[in-house]
C-alpha cells in the first residue's frame, strides 16, 4: 500500500458508482465548498463544516520505499483542527481588522478531481476521496503557487444537506512551497 | 545613549564586488543598517562563509533520533548534514556529500541505517561518517593514494545541549560554551530545567518563504515592537493578555554581544485577573498558580534540582518567553490561556536556515517536557500549531511580512533605505536584577536586535 492510497475507511466498503445520485451530490458538495473557499464567502463554508469535525494535514517526510508508511507523520501536523479552532480562524479573517496574511486576500482556486466515494457503514456517512490543486497569487507576484494533495473526508448527511466530519489533507510536498497557510484546503 | 563600539583588533571588512564594504552597510553610532543587506547576493555568500561555517547551528532535537542508528537529514546553512546516532548518547553530524564524486550519500530525509552507502557508486560509511569500503574491494576503487582514514564523511563539532543538537564545522573556533556566553544562564531555565528535558513532539514543520533569513532572524532577537500593530488582530480577539497587547511590552529584555537575546515578561502583569495577589505568595503558591509554560504541577519539585534559587525565583516571576540565539534561532516558551481556564505553553523553536539571498525555509519543532502527560503533550502540540509555524494564526502574519522587505531591498533606492534601532532603553539596570548580560527593563526597545547585527557585523568582518 503506497501512502497516498491508504484509505481512511476499509476498503471492503462498497463504492458508490461515478455518476449515481449519492456521488453526484457529493461532487456538488465539493464544487460548491471549492467556490466558498475561492469566493471567501468564509461564513458560509463554515456552515459546511460538523460540530465534531477533524481537519488536519500531517507533515510528509521523503522515505525510502520500504519505509512509505512512515511518509505521512501524523503525530505532527501544518493543520491540527477541530470545528471550534476553524470557528476561531474564520473569525479572525472576517472579524478583525488586521488579519494581515490575507489582507489584501490571496485570489486562491481550489481544484477538486477524482472523486471516489465508498460507504462507511453508516448509513449517513460517506468516505469521500479527492485530490486538490490550489493555485494561490498574492499582490503582483508573476508566478502562482501550486500546492497539489489528496484530501480523505468523511462527509454526512445531516436532514438532507452534507457536511464535513473529517478531513485529512496529504500534501505532495515536504517542505511546503507556501510561505503560510492562510488558506484552507 | 550612543556608544561607539571599539573595533576588534582582528576587524577586517571584507568588500563586496561594487566596492563597497561591511563598513559602509552598517552605520555603529547611528545604529543603522542598509536594507541592502535583506537581498544581496554577494553579501549572502560571504555569510555562508563567515557565519554559517564558523558558528554553531541548531540541527534538531535527540529525541527525533532516539534509537541506535536512527538517522535525519538537515540543513547547516548551505550545506545538508547527515545527524546519526551511534552507540548510547553519540550523535554524529556529517557533511551529506560523497568524498568520492560528491552525490548525497543520504537521500532520504529519516530512518535507521548501520550503514550509509552512496547509491552512486557504492562507497559506505559507518554512522560516524569513517569510510568503510567501496565495492569490488579487490580492485581497491578508492585507490591507494589516500589511506581510507581520508576518505570518510567531513565531520562536525556536535554539542547536545538540553537535548537539542547543535553542530559547527569549524573546527578551531568557538566552543559552544563561548557561543552561548553570559545567556547560558537564561537558557538553562528553559532547556535544562527537568530531569528528562524536553521531547521534540514529531519532525518538525517545514516551509518556503521568499524572503532573506536575516528578516526572520533579527526578529527573533526580541522584536516585541511589531506584537502591536502586526498581530493587532490579538487585542481586537480580546483573549491575548486579556486584550491589553501593549501591557505585554513590558518586561525585562536581557541580551549581549553574543547576538542572543531573550524577552523576561512578569508574569502578574500578563495575567492581572488570574494573578491578583501575586506578588504577595510565597514561590510555591505562584509556582502552584502559574507553572512555567509547558512544566506540569507534578514536576515542580524538580526545577530545584537544575535551577539555583535566583533562576528560579525568575522563572517564576519574570521568565523568558520569546527570543533567539543568534545566529538564526527563534525561541517560543509562551503562556497560553484556554478557554476552560487552564494554561498551557505554546512551546516551540524555529530555525530560519538560508536558501539563497531572498529564500529561507522555516522549520519548526514543537516541544514538551518529556515527563508530561501525553493528553497534555497533544494539547501543546494541538495549540502550538494553532498559532505557530505553517498555518500558525500568529505567525502567518509575520511570514507574509518578511518578503516585502526582501523585495525591497532590491530596488536602487530601497536598497539605500536604512533599518534603524533608534529606540533605546536608557534606563539604569534594574536594581538587583538576578542574571547575567545586559538587562533592559521597561517598554520593549530595539537594544537586543541591535545586539544581534553587532554579533553579525564582529563575524562578517573577524579576521
Amino acid at each position: 500500500m503506497t501512502a497516498n492510497t491508504k484509505p481512511i475507511a476499509a476498503n471492503k466498503e462498497k463504492r458508490i458508482p461515478v455518476g449515481s445520485e449519492t456521488y453526484n451530490r457529493i461532487t456538488e458538495a465539493l464544487y460548491e465548498e471549492a467556490m466558498w473557499l475561492d469566493e471567501m464567502r468564509l461564513e458560509e463554508w463554515g456552515d459546511f463544516l460538523a460540530p465534531d469535525l477533524i481537519y488536519r494535514a500531517p507533515l510528509r517526510l521523503s522515505r525510502q520505499r520500504d519505509e512509505q508508511a512512515a511518509s505521512i507523520v501524523h503525530t505532527m501536523n501544518h493543520y491540527d483542527e477541530d470545528y471550534g479552532t476553524l470557528m476561531g480562524r474564520i473569525a479572525r479573517l472576517t472579524q478583525t481588522k488586521s488579519a494581515w496574511a490575507e489582507d489584501p486576500p490571496s485570489r486562491t482556486r481550489h481544484f477538486v478531481s477524482n472523486i471516489l466515494v465508498r460507504e462507511t457503514g453508516k448509513t449517513d456517512e460517506y468516505a469521500v476521496k479527492s485530490n486538490g490543486l490550489l493555485t494561490r497569487n498574492r499582490f503582483e507576484e508573476d508566478h502562482m503557487q501550486v500546492i497539489s494533495y489528496v484530501r480523505n473526508d468523511i462527509l454526512r448527511d445531516v436532514n438532507g444537506s452534507l457536511k464535513l466530519a473529517k478531513r485529512e489533507i496529504v500534501f505532495d510536498m515536504a517542505v511546503l512551497g507556501t510561505q503560510n497557510l492562510s488558506i484552507f484546503l | 545613549m550612543l556608544k561607539t563600539l571599539p573595533k576588534s583588533p582582528k576587524h577586517k571588512s571584507p568588500v563586496l564586488p561594487d566596492g563597497t564594504s561591511i563598513d559602509d552597510l552598517i552605520n555603529v553610532d547611528m545604529r543603522e543598517v542598509q536594507l541592502r543587506v535583506m537581498a544581496d547576493k554577494d553579501l549572502y555568500d560571504l555569510e555562508m562563509e563567515k557565519i554559517f561555517s564558523k558558528t554553531w547551528v541548531l540541527l534538531g532535537h535527540e529525541s527525533e533520533i532516539p534509537n541506535e542508528f536512527d538517522y535525519m537529514v538537515r540543513e547547516m546553512g548551505a550545506d545538508q548534514v547527515i545527524v546519526t546516532r551511534g552507540k548510547g548518547d553519540e550523535v554524529n553530524v556529517l557533511l551529506n556529500v560523497c568524498p568520492h564524486r560528491g552525490m548525497r550519500v543520504c537521500t532520504a530525509e529519516a530512518g535507521n541505517k548501520r550503514t550509509h552507502k552512496c547509491i552512486y557508486h557504492g562507497w559506505a560509511f559507518k554512522t560516524n561518517g569513517d569510510f568503510l569500503g567501496s565495492p569490488v574491494a579487490k580492485e581497491q576503487m578508492h585507490g591507494d593514494m589516500r589511506p581510507k582514514s581520508e576518505l570518510g564523511l567531513t565531520k562536525a563539532n556536535v554539542k547536545v545541549y538540553g537535548g537539542l543538537i547543535f553542530a559547527n564545522f569549524d573546527a578551531d573556533g568557538q566552543t559552544f560554551e563561548e557561543y552561548l556566553g553570559d545567556m547560558k544562564w537564561y537558557y538553562d531555565m528553559l532547556f535544562c530545567r527537568t530531569d528528562n528535558g524536553l521531547e521534540a513532539l514529531g519532525p518538525p514543520q517545514r516551509f518556503i518563504i521568499n524572503a532573506n533569513w536575516k528578516a526572520a532572524s533579527e526578529q527573533a532577537a526580541a522584536d516585541g515592537y511589531h506584537t502591536i500593530t502586526l498581530h493587532q488582530w490579538l487585542g481586537e480577539f480580546g483573549g491575548f493578555n486579556e486584550g491589553d497587547i501593549e501591557a505585554s511590552m513590558m518586561g525585562v529584555e536581557v541580551t549581549s554581544r553574543t547576538g542572543h537575546a531573550l524577552r523576561c515578561q512578569p508574569v502578574a502583569n500578563k495575567f492581572k485577573k488570574l494573578a491578583a495577589g501575586f506578588d504577595s505568595m510565597t514561590l510555591e503558591e505562584k509556582l502552584e498558580l502559574l507553572p512555567p509554560p509547558g512544566v506540569t504541577k507534578e514536576m515542580l519539585p524538580q526545577l530545584k534540582n537544575h535551577l539555583d534559587p535566583e533562576q528560579l525565583a525568575l522563572l517564576v516571576d519574570q521568565p523568558p518567553q520569546v527570543g533567539g540565539m543568534f545566529p538564526n534561532i527563534l525561541i517560543a516558551f509562551i503562556y497560553a490561556p484556554q478557554p476552560d481556564g487552564t494554561i498551557l505553553g505554546l512551546t516551540s523553536l524555529h530555525s530560519y536556515t538560508p536558501r539563497g539571498p531572498d529564500k529561507l525555509e522555516f522549520t519548526n519543532w514543537i516541544f514538551a517536557e518529556k515527563d508530561a502527560p501525553q493528553e497534555m503533550k497533544d494539547r501543546i502540540r494541538k495549540v502550538t500549531t494553532g498559532m505557530l509555524g505553517t498555518s500558525g494564526m500568529i505567525e502567518q502574519d509575520d511570514s507574509d511580512t518578511w518578503p516585502h522587505m526582501t523585495r525591497n531591498a532590491k530596488g536602487p533606492m530601497g536598497k539605500n533605505v536604512t533599518l534603524k534601532y533608534q529606540a533605546i532603553n536608557s534606563l539604569p539596570r534594574p536594581k538587583d536584577w538576578p542574571g547575567p548580560a545586559e538587562a533592559y527593563d521597561g517598554f520593549t526597545k530595539d537594544d537586543t536586535q541591535w545586539n544581534w547585527w553587532l554579533r553579525w557585523y564582529d563575524m562578517m568582518t573577524a579576521e
